[in-house]
């Protein structure tokens, strides 16, 4: 079976996400599809899979016009869509997953639990895969539930299949039984499209090619025509030029210093030192592991190996409190999850952290509460009506300077930004890097999280690039570019900069 | 007067619409206000005889405060319990379990405990409260290590200590019952004006405490944040773990509070049926009163209110000769309702 799609385009509102993207799969091939975050390359695939509907242009199955107005149909015209946080009921077995929502009745209305099973073991066999069609999904790793999840789409006949990221969260060997089952795949003439970051990956298992950027299709073709140095080149695109803010800045005393910092899953063997003044990046890519690394320095992970030291002292950090005391403060990712406390106030969610330092026998000091952040408002320029009303109805940047006003009250020694920016327009981002380097200004230790590199190069003095839980390299002046960046979060090593064709 | 003009600005319908939709306990009030109204049409109001039917009113007010100040105060510890996410199920039981040692402590027979050591008179008293207080404490402590650290979801951790607490009391209170001394029935029995308003006083006085703590400490705020994103909480350097504890350490104490009240007020105590179905009526209460049993929302002035409509709606359904039966169902009509009539969340 063959899929295209011709001249695609899609908006959302004014914004032009897909701009006459053409992209084909055939039967039997695996077809790579990468490009950067925001690139639209989930919005081509959700077309595809029948959750959005494109404003123009073509799709031909085989030759012959389709067009999708739910999963369901994109479903039954045989292509399947394996989204990367998987659709598997923990709970059941693996057979009972292979038919959940469509399971095999007896005539008495009961479940043909033997039908289901010895169907489920025939396409195990078909695929030479060997495990018991009864094991609990719970008891499965990660691959194995991916391959699972390959097989339930099998199972509805699916002829093409769409994979986003399905190696983010698995280990090298895990990733090889995926592959293995993928070439497999491959020779009973399925077509697979494999959306990725790993540009290695994609040069061991891909047959072909297609990098979007900015919504359009930039360019395509064999896999075996190219290299990982070209392949990140496509992505990025030109060198853009990014305005950097460079600013005069000399090493002043050490605030932060890890040294073989290592957990038990996401990070390993992590060393590196922020000062004073100094705006330090952090960036990589879908499981590199960052998040983890500061959050368990901020004490709200668990247990680590490794020392850390805080202005020279060793510290052992085991809580958040603790953390916050030896001046770490700490915006989180996923500001509605982690930041915000969505039924207290503007007010109390820019004093949460404070709060008990405004206590005066026993009770609240309101007019310290409201100096307090009263100065925030002023310095960070939060536009809001009333204080006393819900923190939900700010904005997105407005909501996130306020949960930057939590911390900033407390006055810390460094101040860790986990995607600052995440979800707020491109003006109040402008403004919360002005306000990042206003802290850095006046001596405050920066760490900025980011996938966005864009933002890192903007914003820091030095990055440190991560990929699979350990830093590849650290980036700064010259090497600060988006070329190099995206070279070491696909895995390349930083000798590789400059040389390397594979 | 500000509200007045506003009222005269917009209309009276738009006005309340904006005041049910801005403010939770709008909806919590007038539900309280029409069950008044209605209470006081029951008892046969003629304005001849103003001054005869007042008392009768007032009287009956007062009746209906005093039986439920037991669980008036226990629905205020149970406030900030469901506010901080949790819930305790446990109330009923450790009242028992504090009423019997109390009671063990105040014996004024041969079995009495400080009377064998010799003391006697208020010492007695100030000693047995304070030791009722400190074992509710106890209480509530087991059972928020048991949340926190034995990461055991409240409603387990609560259900077992629930059948624990009552059993045992129960195993070692067979002897029957104590005596309790005349002195300390005078906690809950002294009268001011010809009437028996202590449990009244201490029920507002807990109220008018924990509305402060709930608003005004940072405890209060801390408690609100952990039910509302407990990540969020936790990430802010709350410690979310001491802040739970605390909370079913409060609840204790206030069940302690309730006991020792309890005690004084009745002079004895069934150790099967005392203080059951406390739990229900205290989430009730809560739940009437604006407390979103998820956690995050929920305030002490919604909880008085709350527990004030379950307790005149009784009062209503029995001057009207409902039979005892069918009041249950009432209850259970009031508490959806209530929460059918309150502000949903929206979506976003």
């Amino acid at each position: 079976m063959t899929l295209e799609m011709q001249e695609i385009c899609k908006s959302f509102g004014v914004v032009r996400v897909l701009k006459n993207v053409d992209f084909s799969v055939r039967g039997g091939e695996i077809c790579a599809l990468i490009g950067e975050n925001g690139a639209g390359k989930s919005t081509l695939m959700n077309l595809l899979g029948g959750v959005l509907q494109p404003d123009s242009g073509r799709m031909l199955l085989d030759g012959n016009p389709v067009s999708f107005r739910n999963p369901a149909e994109s479903l039954s015209a045989g292509i399947a869509f394996i989204h990367q946080e998987l659709n598997l009921i923990n709970d059941l077995t693996i057979y009972e997953n292979m038919f959940i929502g469509r399971e095999l009745k007896k005539k008495n209305g009961l479940l043909d639990a033997d039908a289901m099973r010895r169907q489920t073991q025939e396409i195990f066999d078909k695929m030479d895969f060997h495990l018991n069609p009864m094991t609990m999904v719970r008891d499965l790793d990660a691959s194995y539930k991916q391959i699972v999840e390959i097989f339930r789409a099998l199972m509805m006949n699916a002829s093409i299949i769409i994979m986003d990221e399905p190696t983010v969260s698995l280990t090298d060997s895990e990733v090889e039984r995926v592959f293995d089952m993928m070439r497999t795949l491959g020779q009973h003439g399925v077509g697979i499209v494999f959306i990725s970051h790993k540009l290695k990956e994609v040069m061991t298992i891909c047959d072909r090619f297609t990098v979007l950027r900015d919504g359009v299709m930039v360019k395509d073709g064999l896999i075996s025509e190219t290299s990982t140095d070209d392949l990140a080149h496509h992505m990025v695109g030109h060198e853009l030029h990014i305005e950097t803010v460079r600013r005069d800045y000399e090493k002043e005393r050490e605030i932060l210093r890890v040294e073989n910092l290592s957990d038990e899953t996401a990070f390993r063997g992590v060393s590196f030192a922020v000062h004073a003044g100094e705006v330090l990046g952090v960036t990589g890519l879908l499981g590199d592991g960052r998040s983890e690394l500061f959050q368990t320095i901020f004490g709200v992970r668990g247990n680590y190996e490794g020392q850390i030291y805080v202005e020279g002292e060793p510290v052992h950090i085991s809580s958040a409190m603790q953390s916050r005391r030896l001046g770490i403060g700490y915006v989180p990712r996923n500001r509605k999850e982690n930041g915000i406390l969505k039924d207290m106030s503007i007010l109390e969610n820019g004093s949460i952290v404070t709060l008990p330092e405004y206590q005066r026998r026993g009770l609240i000091d309101r007019v310290r509460q409201n100096l307090d952040f009263d100065r925030q408002i002023e310095q960070l320029h939060i536009k809001l009506g009333k204080k006393s009303d819900l923190i939900t109805s700010l904005s997105g940047g407005n909501q996130q300077k306020v949960v930057l006003a939590k911390w900033l009250n407390a006055n810390p020694k460094i101040l860790v930004l986990d995607n600052p920016t995440q979800g707020v327009d491109v003006g109040a981002k402008e403004e919360i890097y002005n306000i990042i380097l206003k802290l850095a200004g006046a001596g405050v230790a920066i760490v900025v999280l980011s996938s966005e590199v864009q933002e890192i190069i903007r914003l820091c003095d030095r990055a440190l690039v991560m990929y699979h839980g350990q830093v590849l390299g650290e980036v700064s002046g010259d090497t600060m570019n988006e070329h190099d960046i995206m070279r070491l979060a696909t895995g390349g090593t930083s000798a590789e900069i400059g040389g390397e064709n594979e | 007067m500000k509200e007045t003009a506003a009222i005269k600005r917009e209309g009276f319908l738009s006005w309340f619409r904006r005041m049910w939709t801005t403010y939770p306990l709008f909806s919590t009030a007038i539900a309280l206000l029409v069950m008044v109204v209605l209470q006081t049409l029951a008892l046969g109001f003629e304005f001849d005889s103003f001054g005869a039917w007042f008392s009768t009113w007032l009287r009956n007010w007062i009746n209906i405060l005093r039986n439920n100040a037991s669980v008036g105060i226990i629905a205020l510890g149970m406030t900030f319990v469901i506010v901080s996410g949790g819930i305790d199920l446990s109330v009923g039981s450790s009242l028992v379990a504090v009423g019997a040692i109390v009671m063990m402590l105040i014996d004024s027979g041969p079995r009495g405990f400080l009377y064998s050591m010799g003391i006697s008179g208020p010492a007695v008293y100030v000693l047995a409260v304070l030791v009722g207080v400190l074992a509710g404490w106890l209480f509530g402590e087991l059972n928020g290590v048991l949340v926190t650290s034995g990461k055991i979801p409240p409603f387990i951790v609560t259900l077992g200590t629930m059948k624990i607490f009552r059993s045992v009391t129960q195993q070692y209170m067979q002897g029957g019952s104590p005596s309790v001394p005349s002195g300390f029935l005078e906690i809950a029995n002294v009268s001011i004006g010809g009437q028996m308003l202590m449990p009244i006083v201490y029920w507002l006085l807990i109220s008018a405490v924990l509305h402060i703590v709930s608003q005004r400490t940072a405890f209060g705020r801390h408690v609100v944040a952990v039910g509302s994103n407990e990540r969020a909480a936790k990430l802010s350097g709350i410690p979310v773990n001491r802040v739970k504890r605390r909370v079913y350490a409060l609840m204790g104490m206030l069940v302690a509070l309730s006991a020792v009240l309890q005690v004084s007020r009745i002079g004895s105590m069934d150790y099967a049926n005392a203080g059951s179905g406390y739990e229900m009526d205290a989430i009730a209460a809560a739940i009437v009163g604006g407390t979103n049993m998820a956690g995050g929302r929920g305030s002490i002035l919604g909880t008085v209110l709350g527990m004030l409509i379950i307790s005149v709606m009784n009062n209503l359904l029995n001057l009207m000769g409902v039979p005892p039966f069918l009041r249950e169902a009432c209850k259970g009509i009031i508490v959806i309702g209530a929460v059918l009539l309150q502000k949903k969340e929206s979506t976003s």
